[in-house]
C-alpha cells in the first residue's frame, strides 16, 4: 500500500498561512431554504419531545390538553368584545407563565403571525371604503363622491371606528387562538397529543399513520441536514444557481430512493411482527383525580369567561 | 511537533438543550493518529464536526494551525480555502456524502473546486482510483455501489484534494473484514506519507492497530483520559466505567463461562 500512495499526496502545500478577502461566501436559496427546513423540523420535534414535565399544564393529561383546546377557541371565535379577549389573552399567558415556558421567545412568533394574519389580513377593512362608518381619522378628501358600478367612493376617505374595532378584534383572536395552540403543543411531547385524538373516535390506522409519518418526517430532516454538512465541508467557493439546483435536485432523488427503501423495510418489519390489515394500539390509561380537577377547573373558567 | 488542531473548552447543546459535549480540551500534533473513542451518543460526531468547523460550539475555542476558527471567518473565502483545503472530512455514512453523477465526477469536485487545473484534477482522479483499486467503477453512479465501494470513493474524494487532516467518522463501521484491514493499511500508508490521522470510533482493535494516541470521551460527554493506545487499552477500569468492554458469558464446547469482553482486547480466560 505504501508504495501505492500517489505523488500529489506526498507534496505538502507551501504556505501555511492564508489571506483574508474581506468577502464573505453567500449560501444559494435553495440550499439554505433546504436547510433551514430541515433545522426547523428538528427543532420542532426536539421541543415536543422533550416538553418539560415542570410545569403545571406540564402535567395535565394529553386529552383534556385537547378539550381545553377545543373548548377555548370557540370561546375566542364567540366573544364580541375586546375586554373579554384581553381578558381571555391575560388568562392564557399565565398559564404559559405557571408553565414555565419561554413565555417571550413564544410571543415573539405568536405576535408576528398575529400581525400578519389578523392585522395585515384585515388593514383595508379599516376604511371607509369597504365599510360604513364613524371615520376618526381622515386620510384624503376629493372634491366629490364617486359611483362606480356597485362600488361607491366617499367624499371623505379615512380609518372609521367600526373598521377598527374589527380589526382589532381580529387580531386578538388569532393571538389568542395561536396562544392557546401553543401552549399544548409546547406542553404536551407530539406522540400524547396524537394519542389524545383517540377521545374524538379517530381511527387507530389513521393514528398510526400520523405517528409514522412524524418519525420519518425527522429521520429524513436528520439526512438533509448532513448532506448540507457533507457538502459544507467540501466546499471551497461560491456555488453558482446552476450548481446548487442541479446538486437540490440529485439529493431529492435520492431522498425519493431512500424513502422508498425505508417504506419498504418499515413495512417488512410490520409484517414480520404480526401485522395483518388492521391496527391495534395501546389503549390510553385512565384520567387521574388531579386531570379530572385540572379539566373542571378549566371548564369553569371557560364558562366565566363566556358569560363575561 | 506542531500543533495543527487545538480545543479550548469546548461545550456544545442540542437545541440549547440536550449536551453533547462538556469542557473538551484536547491538542493534535501534526502528522499525529489521532483516536477519539467512546460509547454510542457520547459526542464523537459532534467533536469531528466542531473540528471541521461543520457546527459551531456553545462556547469555548477551536484553533487550526494557531488561528481561531470562526462562524464568521469561515465565510471568507479566503480563510475557506485554507481551511477546507487542508481539513478533509469522511462521514461515517457514505450516502450523504456523495451526491455528485459518477464516481469520477465524485473525484473530480474537491481538486476543482480548489481551483486546480482539470488536466491534473483528472490525474489525481485517475491516480485515486488506481489505489483504491476501482479504476472500473469510474462511470458508475454512486448509488450503484456497495457499502465498501461508497466508502472507498468517499475517502477516496476527500483525498484528491490532499488534506493534511483527515477526520474520519467510524471508518470501518459495517464494512467487511477484508474491506477493514484495507482501510487500516491505507489510513498508516496516508500516516506515514504525513497525512495527520483523527478517528471516531469505539472499535478497541482499530485503535490497537493503528497505535495512535487515544482520547476517550465517557457518557457525561466529558474527556475522561487522553493517553498511548498501550496505556488506554490497558486500562480496563476506565473502559468498563465508559461502557466501552463488558463482563459476558460465552461458551467453548460444554464449558460456559464469564470474562471481561471487549470483543478484542480483554479476551482473556481465567477459568
Amino acid at each position: 500500500m505504501r508504495d501505492q500512495i500517489p505523488p500529489f499526496l506526498l507534496h505538502r502545500p507551501s504556505s501555511d498561512s492564508f489571506r483574508l478577502e474581506g468577502r464573505n461566501l453567500r449560501t444559494p436559496f435553495l440550499e439554505k431554504g433546504m436547510d433551514r427546513l430541515a433545522e426547523m423540523i428538528k427543532t420542532a420535534y426536539s421541543q415536543w419531545e422533550f416538553a418539560s414535565r415542570e410545569g403545571v399544564f406540564q402535567k395535565i393529561d394529553a386529552r383534556i390538553k385537547v378539550l381545553f383546546l377545543i373548548f377555548f377557541v370557540v370561546i375566542v371565535s364567540l366573544k364580541k368584545n375586546i375586554g373579554s379577549e384581553g381578558l381571555i389573552g391575560i388568562f392564557v399567558f399565565s398559564l404559559m407563565l405557571i408553565s414555565r415556558l419561554n413565555v417571550f421567545h413564544l410571543y415573539k412568533r405568536i405576535l408576528l403571525l398575529g400581525l400578519i394574519f389578523g392585522s395585515l389580513v384585515a388593514l383595508p377593512s379599516i376604511l371607509n371604503l369597504f365599510g360604513e362608518g364613524e371615520v376618526l381619522f381622515t386620510l384624503l378628501r376629493l372634491s366629490t363622491p364617486y359611483e362606480i358600478w356597485i362600488y361607491s367612493i366617499p367624499q371623505e376617505i379615512g380609518i372609521t371606528k367600526e373598521g377598527l374595532y374589527g380589526m382589532v378584534m381580529l387580531t386578538l383572536r388569532v393571538i389568542n387562538s395561536l396562544s392557546i395552540t401553543f401552549l399544548l403543543l409546547y406542553t404536551t411531547p407530539f406522540p400524547e397529543i396524537i394519542k389524545a385524538l383517540k377521545v374524538f373516535r379517530v381511527p387507530d390506522t389513521f393514528l398510526i399513520i400520523i405517528t409514522l409519518t412524524y418519525k420519518y418526517l425527522f429521520l429524513f430532516a436528520k439526512t438533509v441536514e448532513d448532506m448540507h454538512l457533507a457538502k459544507k465541508s467540501r466546499l471551497l467557493r461560491e456555488m453558482r444557481h446552476r450548481e446548487t439546483r442541479r446538486w437540490v435536485a440529485g439529493r431529492v432523488a435520492f431522498i425519493f430512493r431512500k424513502t422508498r427503501l425505508r417504506a419498504e423495510e418499515v413495512y417488512k418489519a410490520m409484517l414480520c411482527r404480526g401485522f395483518s390489515d388492521t391496527i391495534t394500539i395501546r389503549q390510553t390509561a385512565k384520567l387521574r383525580q388531579c386531570d379530572w380537577v385540572a379539566g373542571i377547573s378549566l371548564f369553569l373558567i371557560g364558562c366565566l369567561l363566556l358569560w363575561i | 511537533m506542531e500543533k495543527i488542531i487545538c480545543l479550548e473548552n469546548i461545550n456544545y447543546h442540542y437545541h440549547d438543550a440536550i449536551s453533547a459535549l462538556t469542557d473538551i480540551s484536547l491538542e493534535i500534533k501534526r502528522g499525529e493518529r489521532f483516536a477519539i473513542i467512546g460509547a454510542n451518543g457520547t459526542g464523537k460526531t459532534t467533536l469531528l464536526q466542531i473540528m471541521n468547523g461543520l457546527i459551531s460550539p456553545s462556547s469555548g475555542k477551536l484553533f487550526f494551525k494557531g488561528d481561531e476558527v470562526l462562524k464568521q471567518t469561515l465565510k471568507d473565502k479566503g480563510f475557506l480555502r485554507f481551511f477546507r483545503g487542508r481539513v478533509g472530512y469522511v462521514f461515517q455514512d457514505s450516502d450523504v456524502q456523495l451526491f455528485c453523477p459518477t464516481v469520477l465526477d465524485e473525484l473530480l469536485y474537491g481538486p476543482l473546486q480548489l481551483g486546480i487545473d482539470e488536466t491534473e484534477a483528472m490525474d489525481r482522479a485517475f491516480e485515486m482510483m488506481k489505489m483504491l483499486n476501482i479504476e472500473h467503477l469510474k462511470e458508475r453512479p454512486t448509488y450503484m455501489l456497495s457499502g465498501g465501494e461508497k466508502k472507498k470513493v468517499a475517502i477516496g474524494s476527500v483525498l484528491t484534494m490532499n488534506p493534511e487532516v483527515l477526520l474520519l467518522d467510524e471508518p470501518t463501521n459495517g464494512l467487511d473484514p477484508k474491506m477493514q484491514c484495507f482501510l487500516v493499511e491505507l489510513m498508516l500508508a496516508l500516516n506515514e506519507a504525513g497525512k495527520t490521522l483523527v478517528i471516531a470510533t469505539h472499535d478497541l482493535s482499530l485503535v490497537d492497530e493503528l497505535q495512535a494516541t487515544v482520547g476517550v470521551l465517557s457518557e457525561e460527554h466529558r474527556m475522561e483520559k487522553i493517553g498511548s493506545a498501550i496505556d488506554i487499552l490497558k486500562d480496563e477500569e476506565l473502559l468498563l466505567r465508559v461502557n466501552l468492554i463488558h463482563e459476558h458469558i460465552h461458551r467453548h464446547g460444554d464449558m460456559a463461562h464469564r470474562h471481561i469482553h471487549s470483543h478484542y482486547l480483554f479476551h482473556r480466560h481465567e477459568r
